[in-house]
């Protein structure tokens, strides 16, 4: 050991917060008040949102009389008109099959994010069958439920169809694409870049046009099917395209050594691919993956256009009747909440994927 | 398939090879013959062509002319011929290639369950028994990125080893460690060419080749220029271009 303390290891000098806090926001005269300032301002508007929102709001269908001397928020509507937000034009008696189908919706996406299941097989049998269970729940004819065709669905249910059945058509196509693009043959590659950047240049609103309507006339009527299902694999083509773009861009940063080492181990080219190129590309491309789930899941919104009542549809129509029409802010609020918890949650997991991914990663 | 009974003592022999990238000629007339259990340094200059001749023999890249035959099976176009050179002959890389994704016992245990059908059990024994062999079995759950150099270069030599080589290239194995850590790895693969491994080893480690080599082979300029034991070829180089390349190699 050395006698000189000076050179032995030791923590960082702390800085006290107090003077840290001071030496950020009150450094200076103009600092105070620009701190004074924000701090007001910030509290006022927070204050008048929580007093709109919870204090003077009024919550039951039965007070909607009350909203008018009120200067709250009228939750009344959402109390009285939620059902067809969540649901839309689905028949009444029937929105518990709805209620059903959306939570094992929800608990299939939720599963899908638990690491333990990652494997092609586990991922394909919860989704096949998480999505079987929608349908039947959704469409009935079997165990004695009534058959509610697809122009009847509505609402939040409707919408989580919609964004579930474009991801799942998607995400195999998206790799398909990507793997395509990078092909070592030229034909195949420009092939799939052509159609990949054919698909890119059109505005989804266009796609879902031609799908809903100009499609009847071009396909013959056994591959038609239901608008619904031409809309959604119009929407997953294109959801394909751009997310096959981000993985390409997570292939690209792999260095051509991981597949030379899988090469000289002895791997076949679908072991490489899904061993070795594609949990890495995967990794690499995180946060855009996630943001074009996010991206998505609000452009589900557009279906609007070509006759669905998705969620912000139904929103319309709940507050589009007799005393209603005056609380449409309050609708749009609580759609708002809704897609807020959606996406924010899909973020969320997003980040904590990229942290328990970066194990071992510089 | 060839008959066993001369070629069994050929690991390795190169007829007349040329290869081009673009208008690039990076390998001209190469011949050579690599016996089984021979331990062979190949040497030379950047841009000589070293690496591509080794990447040549377990076909991460083709040949235009001549033969090339490999444990009595010639390298063409025939896919299943490939796949089954390919998992006889290891390969170690510069850059390690380790699998980032994986723990170092799933870099080693990947291609025995998948390629060599082993059980997940099995291969697990094998990979702790090389790990143990290249002294690093205490780091078996941990990540690639967890590593240092040499310990990941280590990985790398046990992952080819789990297969089971014939033959086990080494291209440039220590160049991109740091100076500490080179010795770690070439005492691993003395010891490797002590058990009588068929090596060939692209590498600049005048020691080891001296130590472990049965021949160096000086390419420059896509040729074979000058091949000797090693005590000659270091101490009395005959060609002019060997005697410039070791004084510039030996000068410090």
């Amino acid at each position: 050991m050395t006698p000189t303390t000076e050179r032995a290891y030791r923590a960082p000098p702390s800085v006290p917060f107090a003077s840290r806090l001071k030496k950020s926001l009150f450094a200076s005269p103009l600092d105070c008040f620009i701190t004074i300032l924000c701090a007001v301002l910030f509290t006022t508007i927070i204050y008048a949102v929580v007093d709109w929102a919870f204090l003077s709001s009024i919550w039951s269908e039965e007070d909607e009389a009350l909203c008018r001397e009120s200067s709250g928020a009228c939750w009344s509507v959402i109390d009285a008109r939620h059902r067809i937000i969540f649901f839309g034009l689905f028949p009444y008696e029937e929105h518990w099959r709805s209620t059903l189908a959306c939570i094992v919706m929800i608990i299939t996406i939720a599963a899908s994010c638990l690491p333990a299941l990652w494997s092609a097989t586990r991922l394909g049998l919860l989704w096949v069958s998480g999505f079987g269970i929608f349908y039947m729940l959704m469409h009935g004819g079997v165990f004695g439920m009534t058959v509610i065709t697809p122009e009847r669905w509505g609402g939040l249910a409707l919408t989580i169809f919609i964004f579930a059945a474009v991801s799942l058509l998607g995400m195999p196509l998206s790799v398909v694409l990507a793997l395509g693009r990078r092909s070592k043959l030229p034909v195949i590659a420009k092939l799939f870049g052509l159609f990949i950047d054919f698909f890119r240049s059109l505005p989804l609103l266009t796609i879902l046009f031609t799908a809903a309507i100009i499609t009847p006339f071009v396909l013959p009527g056994w591959l038609q099917g239901d608008k619904l299902y031409r809309v959604i694999v119009g929407f997953a083509i294109f959801f394909a395209c751009y997310q096959a773009e981000n993985i390409r861009a997570g292939m690209q940063a792999i260095p051509p050594g991981q597949d030379e080492a899988g090469l000289t181990l002895g791997l076949n080219y679908w072991q490489r691919v899904t061993r070795i190129l594609l949990p890495q590309a995967f990794r690499n491309s995180l946060p855009s993956i996630v943001n074009q789930f996010v991206i998505t899941f609000k452009e589900t919104s557009i279906v609007t256009i070509v006759g669905f009542f998705e969620i912000l549809a139904s929103g319309s129509a709940a507050y589009g009747t007799g005393k209603w029409t005056v609380h449409y802010i309050e609708v749009y609020v609580f759609i708002g909440v809704i897609y807020f918890l959606f996406v924010f949650s899909l973020s969320r997991y997003g980040a904590y994927l990229e942290n328990k991914l970066r194990v071992g990663h510089d | 398939m060839t008959d066993n009974s001369g070629a069994q003592t050929r690991a390795v022999s190169m007829t007349d090879v040329n290869k081009w990238f673009g208008d690039f000629h990076v390998l001209r007339h190469i011949n050579l013959t690599i016996d089984d259990g021979e331990k062979v340094v190949v040497c030379g200059p950047s841009g000589s062509g070293k690496s591509t001749l080794i990447r040549c023999i377990c076909k991460l890249e083709d040949h235009q002319e001549g033969i090339i035959n490999v444990l009595g099976t010639e390298l063409n176009e025939d896919v299943a011929n490939i796949d089954e050179i390919r998992r006889e002959v290891g390969m170690v890389f510069q850059q390690f290639n380790l699998f980032p994704h994986m723990t170092v016992l799933e870099n080693c245990t990947l291609a025995q369950t998948l390629v060599r059908k082993k059980s997940r059990k099995e291969a697990e024994e094998i990979a702790m028994e090389f790990l143990h062999k290249v002294r690093i079995p205490e780091q078996s759950t941990k990540y690639p990125g967890e590593l240092s150099g040499g310990q990941q270069q280590r990985v790398a030599i046990a992952r080819s080893l789990c297969m089971n080589p014939k033959i086990m290239l080494f291209d440039e194995p220590t160049s991109a460690l740091d100076p500490e850590m080179i010795s770690e790895v070439l005492d691993v693969m003395v010891s490797l060419a002590e058990e009588g491994m068929t090596m060939i080893c692209v590498t600049h480690e005048m020691g080891f080749a001296r130590r472990v080599a049965d021949r160096v082979i000086f390419m420059d300029e896509g040729e074979i220029v000058e091949q000797n034991d090693p005590h000659s070829f270091f101490d009395n180089p005959e060609n002019e271009r060997s005697k410039l390349f070791l004084s510039q190699i030996l000068q410090h």
